[in-house]
């Protein structure tokens, strides 16, 4: 087999920080080779470094025996590379069709094409099974269906060399599975891919080598036909992670959330929240199934006070909150792990001291309600990051320069700390490496032990397999159907997901709404 | 966009502002020696009618209403919200101090009070309208605090020109107010108004660093939509930035009329321009408060000076605010390159 490409002594500093240290990478043609590592492990960096969006400070890359100087990520995609970011490189204020031709618009007379290009894209995402509208504006859609535009993206340009930093992390098994279709159809054609993931089965699934770093060196380097999850995990880690959740049977308590009727509209069309009703315990975990783009982003702006419902009430606590701020829902007894955490779970210029201590600001120890304690401030950060780990020079960095995952965990940390009666957890896993998994899924099945209600949205259906004591599945809008965790498993919620509710032979004690 | 592509730094890194001075400087020197003058010469009456010690009082004495409308910019700007209706709320606060010192029938010490508690109410209700306008009807307040001024300066115009005009002397302007008004005076030029000023700069830096509502509304600034999620309440958050900034702007106002012009007069208070230098000096340190006074204090200086520039030398004052614009150009040019290329 060929070597397609080669990185040799790859180095990047961020002022004291080494980001990857004489790093080695060596990729064969039309293979699918993992690189895997805990959060901050230097993954991301070293993508960006391979596709010309950073410049190394020493090391060399050879693509195809030719070595290689980016000046930028132009040169990279000139030479065939692609690449899907973790952190989305969209144009919020366009459309999907637009994002997805940036660049290499079809043109006719000197004029983009914009049926053409439209149509492109729709065929596009028809072949590869990804739904998304090529006209909706990007900046409109849930974090899942973002994740679709990214990859469209780079299958678009047609690489030789293609860079998937995460693509997974909210997609659920069938779109996954999507994607390992394009994935196997693309090496079949002799190209190559790089895959970064946290998720260890599908690296046992997809890929032929792995690459693992840790504290930004390679530690190991394997073929995974040849090794197994517990091994890729050692290596990672250097421990062993208890991949299943030890919890006991939920003790529900009073109703802690409930919803009636919620509707939220759209401009014209059908609703994309539609009469839903539902009741959260306290003491209990409930699962929201569903693929992306059902309505999940909506339902749980609406159940938040982030947009206002057209129609339905919700209460907290037997609050009325409907009509109410966050601050109020707040009030009432709720924290929120919200599903984007770039553009609404933190302030990226904002130091991590800042991060974590907004909620917090107007009570004690904090502050007095109108003088802040900044000793406290810096007190709660620290124990914050030290509990969770989060990797991260000082507190009074900004946390825009987090990895992926280090910034979920900011997020997760501060408002698991509230202890609140209610926490709204949507996808709190995204992106955070398997022993932050383990971490955080203890922590929210504590969360519900210590009596609070919560209510958990993931694309992950592992994960609601693993935590929910009740699944919800949402489709177009609705709540599909309800069953308790013990008659859930992946076929019925898949089936049901896909709105199939006569064929995932629903049993009795389990209701389709 | 997302996560890394978002990180733009704010304040100009210390080595930009120097440069940006020097080059301005430059420049300013080479439009100096094209007209024939001595550009040598040029700066050193800058730089003495600016510092010598016996300019300082002039120098102190333009750069309170100038910071003071710094910080007026600098408030809402920290939350990433944008006054440009320094001038109606200047104006307004000058009109109500005046209208309140010649009409109130209250003794001295509590004239003066009532005079300038009047004036920062009256703008601080005006400059809220806006932020109301937004928040209740979404009409920006970008567009309406502008709007706003024009018919505030109208109706102050037409007040002081018809009904309220001093029929004494030609001119649109109210009458003199009474002694027992005016702001004591220090030394010279200076008045009150000078401590007044620096305990407000205090009072901003204050509740920017230590206080909640300075917490949330840095928060609201670096991210309105992670604020709004946290529980900071945005709404009101607006109201009460866009009173207190308006308010500043009406005690400015007062401090002109009370302790200067002792009179309002039509006009008197917008031609210096400090609304804009104000504004100017806020954007160049992103809206963070030391550092808008800093800047605040340093436009004050060179403004200052360009008035000794053209008194001691042919040269015409013009060339400072040449000078200003040049600086601020050169720091935007680096913090456009900066944002492109991180
Ligand atoms: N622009 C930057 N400035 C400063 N530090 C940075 C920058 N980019 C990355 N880092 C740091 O480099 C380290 C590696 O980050 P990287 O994003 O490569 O991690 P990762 O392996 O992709 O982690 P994750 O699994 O969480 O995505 C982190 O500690 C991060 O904070
Ligand atoms: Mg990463």
């Amino acid at each position: 087999m060929t070597i397609e490409l080669e990185a040799t002594g790859i180095v990047k500093r961020y002022g004291p920080l080494v980001a990857n240290d004489h790093v080695d990478l060596s990729v064969l043609r039309g293979e699918v080779h993992a690189v895997m590592g805990e959060n901050g492990a230097g993954k991301s960096t070293l993508m960006s470094i391979l596709y010309g969006m950073q410049q190394p400070d020493a090391g060399r890359i050879v693509l195809r025996g030719a070595e290689m100087h980016y000046r930028s990520a132009l040169d990279a995609i000139g030479a065939g590379m692609g690449m899907v970011h973790q952190a989305f490189k969209l144009f919020n204020s366009l459309t999907v069709w637009e994002n997805v031709v940036y660049g290499m618009e079809p043109t006719r007379f000197g004029f983009i094409d914009r049926r053409e290009a439209a149509r492109r894209v729709a065929a596009l995402a028809e072949r590869y099974r990804l739904q998304v509208d090529p006209n909706a504006v990007v900046g409109r859609l849930s974090v899942g269906v973002r994740q679709r535009v990214e990859i469209l993206k780079a299958l678009y340009r047609d690489a030789r060399v293609l860079i998937l930093d995460e693509p997974t992390a909210v997609l659920t098994p069938q779109e996954r599975d999507g994607l390992f279709d394009i994935i196997r159809y693309l090496t079949a054609d002799d190209r190559t891919i790089l895959f970064v993931t946290h998720k260890l089965h599908e690296v046992m699934a997809i890929t032929d080598r792995v690459t693992v770093l840790r504290d930004s060196k390679v530690v190991d380097r394997m073929v995974t036909s040849e090794t197994s999850a517990r091994e890729i995990i050692r290596a990672m880690t250097g421990r062993a992670v208890n991949l299943t959740v030890e919890k006991s049977p939920a003790n529900p308590g009073a109703v802690v959330l409930e919803a009636r009727g919620l509707t939220v509209a759209t401009d014209g069309g059908k609703p994309v929240v539609d009469r839903v009703d539902l009741a959260i315990r306290a003491g209990e975990i409930v699962g929201i199934a569903g693929v992306a783009g059902n309505g999940q982003t909506e339902l749980i702006e609406a159940l938040t006070g982030l947009r206002i419902s057209d129609g339905g009430t919700v209460s907290i606590h037997g609050t009325d909150v409907t009509a109410l701020d966050v601050e109020r829902h707040r009030d009432a007894g709720l924290a929120y792990i919200p599903e984007d955490r770039a553009t609404t779970g933190t302030a990226l210029a904002a130091s991590a001291a800042d991060n974590l201590a907004m909620g917090f600001q107007r009570k004690p120890p904090l502050s007095n309600g109108s003088l802040l304690d900044r000793n406290a401030v810096t007190s709660h950060a620290k124990t914050l990051i030290e509990r969770f780990g989060v990797k991260i020079g000082s507190e009074q960095l900004a946390v825009g320069t987090l990895s992926g995952g280090n910034l979920q965990k900011v997020v997760v940390a501060r408002e698991l700390s509230h202890r609140a009666p209610l926490l709204i957890a949507e996808q709190p896993t995204r992106g955070v490496d398997v022993g932050a998994i383990e971490f955080i899924h203890g922590q929210l099945v504590a969360e519900r032990d210590r009596g609070g209600a919560v209510l958990l949205v993931s694309a992950e259906l592992t994960e609601i397999l693993a935590l929910a004591d009740r699944v919800l599945v949402m489709f177009d809008g609705r709540i599909l159907a309800e069953l308790p965790a013990a008659e859930a498993d992946e076929e019925t919620l898949g089936l049901l997901m896909a709105g199939r509710v006569r064929d995932a032979h629903l049993t009795d004690g389990t209701e389709a709404a | 966009m997302s996560e890394r592509s978002v990180r733009t730094t704010r304040l100009p890194q210390i080595p930009a502002v120097p440069l940006a001075i020097g080059i301005g400087i430059l420049i300013g020197g080479l439009l100096v020696l094209a007209s024939g003058g001595d550009p040598i010469a040029a700066y050193r009456e800058i730089l003495i009618g600016a510092l010598a010690p016996a300019n300082w009082p002039n120098t102190l004495n333009w750069a309170v209403p100038l910071v003071g409308m710094t910080l007026v910019a600098a408030l809402p700007l920290r939350g990433g919200m944008v006054n440009l209706g320094g001038d109606g709320q200047l104006v307004i606060g000058g009109l109500v101090a005046a209208l309140a010192a010649l009409y109130l029938p209250l003794p001295g010490p509590l004239l003066i009070t009532a005079s300038i508690l009047c004036a920062m109410i009256a703008s601080g209700l005006y400059a809220s309208l806006a932020a109301w306008g937004e928040t209740r009807f979404g009409i920006p307040m970008l567009i309406s605090t502008l709007l706003l001024s024009y018919p505030a300066i109208g109706v102050a115009s037409y007040l002081v020109g018809f009904p309220l005009r001093d029929m004494a002397t030609g001119l649109a302007q109210t009458r003199m107010i009474p002694d027992a008004a005016r702001l004591p005076v220090i030394s010279g030029p200076l008045n009150i108004g000078l401590i007044l000023m620096i305990v407000v700069a205090i009072a901003v830096v204050f509740y920017d660093r230590r206080t909640v509502g300075g917490y949330e509304l840095r928060m609201r600034g670096l991210n309105a939509k992670f604020a709004g999620y946290g529980g900071v309440r945005l709404a009101s958050q607006q109201v009460r930035v866009m009173f207190a900034s308006g308010a500043i702007a009406g005690l400015v106002g007062a401090i002109l009329v009370l302790g200067s012009l002792y009179r309002y007069q039509d006009g008197a208070l917008l031609t210096p321009g400090y609304t804009w230098s104000g504004l100017m000096a806020a954007l160049l340190a992103g809206g963070a408060p030391l550092g808008a006074i800093a800047a605040g204090l340093f436009f004050a200086g060179l403004q200052t000076g360009g008035f000794a520039m053209q008194r001691e030398t042919a040269i015409p004052r013009v060339l400072t605010m040449v000078l200003q614009a040049v600086i601020i150009l050169f720091l935007a040019i680096r913090h456009g390159v900066g944002r492109k290329s991180s």
